[in-house]
């Protein structure tokens, strides 16, 4: 059963002291891409806003399209991207979270979707790490399962290194049967029709 | 004188040599004539009586007789000599018959020994060629199975070296692509929280 995705509300006793005064970081926000996208976004709001401050009155301005990405963030922040010092605020954090945050290398046998990245990434930042980002690989050969590479060890949790695991299970079983018998080995069954066209 | 007187006594020594010769001869030839008449006679005589008495028919009934007896000894002896020389033949042939088949006997003894020592040797020959023959095939045997027993192993092993990866490729391949990520995610999540410990000590200790 797979865990419920909240937002980042539970943080690690290891960190909680640390980041109780910092924003926090939405699910959908996994990568470093994401967040240097944040940062590119938040600069050109920031840069939009000076403009329309420097610009004399009745000058018409276009404010720059936020990302579903941004609307999250400021959301879950309750921020106002209208004020200078939350914009200030959301950049440091964003620059703090690109140069000081975790990451993860995670590898599936598939492309995963958003929802699967985001009940994975609600997991990761509940149980690890409340900043902690994620780059996702694909590794076809691994069957299921995934591969986590952190900043220093490597993790194989995929199916194929289960199997190799227990091999010995496999070696076992070939070897009861090789020692029984001939006539007590039952063949194998004949592939359905179907299967078969 | 004394020479004369030699000569006188020499010379009347010598006419008494010669006066005694001739007396002896003298007396001599008188004596022989009469004796010699009657001997004659005798042996006329005898010679009439022989003729007499060996006369013609005497003379071929004796010459006959020692026909018919010389004859008889002829075939006595002939018989003797023909007994003789039968027997001396069977003597002969059972004697030759006798060393023929002794020497017969010798000599097929020999080639019997002779042909009993090839034989030997050739058994010998024969055992000495089947003994290495068992030992090669022994030494071939056991190699083989020596050899067998490796390339099992080696097969084995191989196999067994191989096999989990062998199994990986088929499972995954047959079922890798079967199972959706969303499918995985608790699998994911478990594996995760069984290293999750891990995983916060390298973030803590990291660059």
């Amino acid at each position: 059963m797979a865990p419920k995705a909240p937002a980042a509300s539970v943080a690690p006793a290891h960190v909680a002291a640390e980041t109780k005064t910092m924003l926090q970081l939405p699910v959908l926000v996994s990568s470093p891409v994401d967040v240097g996208r944040l940062i590119r976004e938040i600069e050109s709001v920031d840069e939009t806003l000076l403009q329309l401050g420097l610009r004399q009155s009745g000058t018409e301005v276009k404010m720059p399209k936020t990302t579903q990405l941004m609307d999250k963030i400021v959301e879950q922040n309750k921020l106002n991207l209208l004020q200078a010092e939350d914009r200030k605020k959301l950049h440091e954090f964003l620059e703090s979270v690109k140069t000081s945050a975790p990451v993860l290398h995670v590898s599936f046998s598939a492309d995963p979707n958003t929802a699967f990245i985001e009940k994975l990434m609600a997991w990761l930042r509940r149980e690890i790490h409340p900043l902690l980002l994620m780059t996702v690989g694909l590794q076809p050969t691994i069957g299921a399962g995934a591969i986590v590479r952190s900043t220093n060890k490597y993790f194989d949790m995929s199916l194929k290194q289960d199997f190799a695991k227990k091999l010995n299970l496999l070696h076992e079983s070939i070897s009861k049967m090789a020692a029984a018998p001939a006539d007590q080995v039952q063949p194998a069954p004949a592939p359905a029709p179907e299967a078969a066209a | 004188m004394t020479i004369w007187w030699l000569i006188l006594i020499l010379a009347a020594i010598g006419a008494s040599g010669i006066a005694f010769i001739w007396l002896i001869v003298r007396v001599g030839a008188g004596v022989g004539k009469p004796q010699a008449k009657g001997a004659d006679s005798f042996e006329e005589a005898a010679e009439q009586d022989v003729e007499h008495i060996f006369n013609e028919d005497f003379r071929e009934e004796l010459r006959n007789r020692g026909r018919l007896h010389f004859e008889k000894i002829l075939g006595e002896n002939a018989m003797f000599l023909q007994q003789d020389l039968r027997l001396t033949t069977s003597q002969l042939n059972e004697y030759m018959k006798n060393e023929i088949t002794k020497k017969l006997k010798e000599e097929f003894q020999k080639y019997e020994e002779s042909i009993m020592d090839a034989k030997q040797l050739a058994i010998e020959s024969i055992e000495k060629t089947n003994a290495a023959i068992d030992e090669q095939r022994t030494l071939l045997s056991q190699e083989l199975q020596q050899q067998v027993a490796q390339e099992k192993a080696a097969m084995l092993k191989r196999f067994e070296d191989n096999m989990a990866d062998i199994v990986n490729h088929y499972v995954l391949a047959a079922v890798g692509n079967q199972i959706d990520l969303n499918d995985q995610l608790e699998y994911i999540l478990a594996d995760m929280e069984a290293n999750k410990q891990a995983i916060i000590e390298d973030i803590q200790n990291g660059a």
